[in-house]
């Protein structure tokens, strides 16, 4: 064998070798040892566990993110809202802009009209107090004016009135006159033919008396010291009560003029008196705001009657049942008293106060005279006006009343007198003399029994006595020194009694 | 054409994906878990070196080792892997990292597969083995053999030395990769001459006879070729391969770093003369003129001619390999080769040495050749 053929076949076998061991070493546990070196799974229970706690965490991990898609749901929500309420607001924002930029124009605007306004208010302000200036030298003007008108009308209702009385005496005269005619017609109808019932008396034609006129100054009495406001006779009788600035009452036989009767007790100056018509009790007015109420026959002082809160100026007692007393002070109230109960019944307030009383003849109406000149008819039940009627036009100082009841007399500081009609309180009669000047608020005037005389004092110190059927003066009688402050008629006719300011009292037949 | 490149490489592409099934187990004394784990199973390329395997085995293991520090060394029945060399006097050529299948190779007379070794993390015996240090040692010890092969080869270790960076390491990634092409590639480039070999193409076709390889005195450039051998010497006679007791000690195992001298005057040169010019003691009678050899069948573990090694002919020493010779001396006549592994397989003797230097060199152009030996004592 060539040696290059040994040589061939020793490297063909050495390459079956290589292919033999290839086979044998790698060609045959490389498959195994690949697929065994892939990761193994060995630590098993160990994998598993760590599966499961990585499961866990995943369910964990799901569960947060579940829990954190619905917070941004929420989220996403919310902030969309937010969004659109951003949005709102931003539009909000640009309206209320606009509406402020119109808003300024408009306050501008304001202001410049205000401005105007202002200057235009100014204006007028100026030109108002021009034209108050002006109303008020107006007003003052018209107030002139209406003064003086005022006084024109006042002036020409005097006038008118006096026209009125001219007219009033006039007619009275002319009725007098027909009268008279009528009355001498019928005494010569009379004398020529009397048929019929004659009337012999007239009721209480026995206390009637004619009343002589007056003439001789009987007494002269210095009854009180400083002055006697009030004398008045008792009933149909000659003795005379009077009352003075001294506190006392007497009583005076006027037949001798000598002193009967002191009543004292009186705290203040006697301004009024009243006899009740049994000539039982002596009723005085005082200044002490009081009224006193004597027994005559005791001379004691039975009642006093305490509630005005100013003198007492002016009292009257019932004519009929003497248990009625009424008077006025200068309180502006008129009191009327029950004796039997002996306190005030009534009260009645006027704003005039009142300078005379009287009460009428059936003792349910009292007639006051006031200060401002109006007569007063008042109910003595209810107190309630009855009626007024402009007596004076100053302030009237005394009312009496006829014997029969339907007159009233009235004087007053305008120095006239007065006759009414109770019931229809129109002037019967109207009296004045020249020199005849009331003398005082209180002076005090009276009316003969017959109804047909009147006396009436004078601050000159005189007696004027007129005659109501004359209606005319018909004596003056001078005697007192001092003005004479009130003067009664006796029942009787005569005497006719005064008193004066110096207290002195003088009695005329 | 192909083929035929396809024919030529095939031998070198068997040596390049040759692979040893490792069974690796852990010593018991380091085991710490119950059960105890299994063994790790890798398959170990044969031109590849043992501790760059330790990052694929450390992992395996690292659970159930005790606390501590790990150096990591292998055993083989007993035996401590020894992965480097380490010849007595040092000297420029220090400890080399010896290819895991030439370990197995040497180790195992009988191949065992899977190779069972066990691997150890702790009680290292540094009385015995150097420590394997990295995959750095082991690329810096390839290296060094290249620059070696080259001295060897052209007379000086320029070209290497020359080499650049990226070079190397790309060198050093194909040895480790296995990647033959890229390793073709990158050596090319250094010039390290192959002896020419007819024969290669010889076996490959028949059909190019004439390009005139029937001159056997052609023109083979006498060369050197480096070569490890690795000796292992046994006292008695075996019939079965089996039968050889185990590797006990390294005394037992010799290291010769010798390069062969090629030089032909008309025959080839064939492995048994390669083997006469490296262990001259084991072929007495045998004159370097050609003879015919009686083939010799390797596989069936027959007896090979024992040989007169009377004549002491002192080997040539080229370079300063210092190697362990055992002295020629006072030999007896029954000392004789028994057997004669490269990459995993016995040539036959016959064998021309320039295929052998052609397809079985490993990639640090040594060709390591493990022989039996049987010494009488």
């Amino acid at each position: 064998m060539s040696q290059e053929e040994v040589a061939r076949e020793a490297i063909k076998h050495a390459l079956k070798a290589l292919k033999k061991r290839h086979l044998v070493e790698e060609g045959a546990h490389a498959p195994a040892y690949i697929a065994l070196s892939r990761p193994i799974i060995s630590q098993g229970s160990e994998w598993k566990e760590k599966a499961e706690n990585l499961e866990l965490e995943l369910q964990q991990c799901y569960k947060a993110q579940s829990r954190l898609s619905e917070q941004l749901v929420v989220e996403v929500a919310e902030s969309r809202a937010l969004k659109a309420s951003l949005q709102e607001k931003e539009t909000t924002i640009a309206d209320l802009e606009n509406e402020f930029t119109q808003t300024r124009d408009e306050c501008s605007q304001l202001k410049t009209d205000l401005e105007e306004n202002i200057r235009a208010l100014e204006l007028v302000m100026s030109e108002r107090q021009e034209l108050k200036a002006q109303l008020e030298q107006l007003t003052i003007k018209a107030k002139n004016a209406e003064a003086e008108n005022k006084m024109l009308v006042d002036r020409w209702m005097l006038q008118k009135m006096q026209d009125a009385e001219r007219l009033n005496e006039a007619n009275a005269l002319y009725e007098d006159m027909i009268e008279r005619l009528k009355a001498s017609g019928l005494e010569k109808l009379a004398r020529e033919q009397v048929d019929g019932i004659v009337r012999r008396s007239e009721e209480g034609a026995e206390f009637f008396a004619e009343s002589t006129i007056a003439s001789v100054c009987k007494h002269r009495i210095n009854a009180h010291e400083g002055g006697c406001a009030s004398i008045m006779f008792e009933y149909n009788s000659g003795k005379l009560i009077s009352g003075g600035q001294d506190r006392s009452i007497k009583m005076w036989d006027t037949s001798t003029g000598s002193l009967s009767h002191s009543l004292f007790g009186c705290l203040g100056s006697v301004l009024d008196l009243a006899i009740t018509h049994d000539n039982r009790f002596i009723i005085a007015a005082s200044s002490s705001n009081n009224l006193f109420v004597w027994d005559v026959n005791s001379g004691r002082v039975r009642h006093t009657l305490t509630g005005h809160t100013d003198k007492v100026c002016a009292v009257d007692v019932s004519k009929v049942s003497s248990r009625h007393v009424v008077s006025a002070a200068y309180d502006r109230t008129i009191k009327v008293w029950d004796l039997q109960k002996g306190y005030c019944t009534t009260t009645i307030i006027f704003h005039s106060n009142c300078n005379a009383l009287c009460f009428s003849t059936d003792g349910q109406t009292i007639c006051s005279g006031h200060v401002d000149g109006n007569l007063r008819l008042w109910d003595i039940q209810t107190g309630k006006l009855l009626s007024e009627v402009a007596a004076h036009s100053l302030a009237i100082t005394s009312i009496s009343l006829s014997r029969n009841g339907n007159v009233i007399l009235t004087s007053g500081r305008d120095n006239l007198h007065n006759l009414f009609d109770i019931r229809s309180l129109e002037v019967c009669g109207t009296f004045r003399a020249n020199g005849n000047r009331v003398a005082s608020n209180w002076s005090r005037s009276c009316m003969s029994p017959d109804d047909n005389h009147i006396a009436a004092g004078s601050a000159d110190g005189s007696i004027y006595i007129w005659s109501i059927s004359k209606a005319d003066i018909v004596s003056t009688l001078k005697e007192h020194t001092a003005p004479v402050l009130c003067c009664t008629w006796s029942g009787l006719g005569k005497p006719l009694a005064s008193a004066d300011k110096n207290g002195i009292v003088c009695t005329w037949t | 054409m192909r083929k035929a490149i396809q024919k030529r490489m095939e031998a070198k592409k068997y040596v390049w994906e040759g692979a040893i099934p490792l069974q690796i187990h852990l010593h018991e004394s380091q085991v710490t878990t119950l059960p105890p784990p299994p063994p790790s199973l890798i398959l170990a390329p044969r031109i590849g070196y043992l501790p760059l395997l330790v990052p694929l085995i450390k992992p395996h293991f690292s659970s159930t080792l005790p606390p501590g520090v790990d150096t990591i060394w292998f055993e083989y029945r007993g035996l401590p892997l020894k992965c480097q060399n380490q010849p007595p006097n040092g000297g420029f050529f220090c400890c080399r990292y010896i290819p895991t299948g030439v370990l197995f190779d040497l180790l195992c007379a009988e191949p065992e597969r899977p190779w069972n070794i066990t691997v150890h993390f702790r009680g290292y015996p540094g009385n015995v083995l150097i420590p394997c240090d990295g995959e750095d040692s082991v690329k810096w010890s390839f290296i060094n053999s290249l620059k070696e092969a080259a001295y060897i080869i052209n007379g000086n270790c320029k070209n290497v030395m020359n080499m650049s960076q990226s070079d190397q390491l790309e060198l050093w990634h194909s040895v480790m990769n296995g990647n033959l092409e890229a390793y073709l590639r990158v050596s090319s480039k250094l010039k390290l001459a192959t002896i020419e070999d007819e024969y290669t193409s010889l076996c490959s076709s028949k059909s190019q006879q004439g390009s005139g390889e029937t001159d056997f005195t052609g023109q083979v450039k006498t060369g050197r070729v480096p070569v490890r051998l690795y000796v292992w010497s046994i006292s008695e006679d075996f019939d079965d391969l089996e039968d050889l007791s185990q590797v006990d000690s390294w005394e037992k195992i010799s290291y010769i770093n010798r390069p062969i001298e090629i030089h032909k005057e008309g025959k080839c040169f064939t492995l048994h003369d390669a083997m006469k010019s490296l262990l001259p003691e084991f072929f007495s009678d045998e004159s370097l003129s050609d003879s015919k050899l009686a083939r010799v069948d390797f596989e069936d573990a027959q007896k090979i001619p024992s040989e007169d090694v009377s004549s002491n002919k002192v080997v040539e020493d080229q370079g300063q390999n210092a190697y362990e010779h055992r002295e020629a001396c006072c030999i007896s006549s029954s000392a004789e080769i028994k057997l004669i592994r490269i990459q995993g397989i016995e040539p036959k003797l016959e064998i021309p040495f320039s295929w052998l230097v052609n397809n079985l060199l490993n990639p640090d152009h040594f060709l390591h050749i493990c022989v039996c030996v049987k010494v009488p004592q």
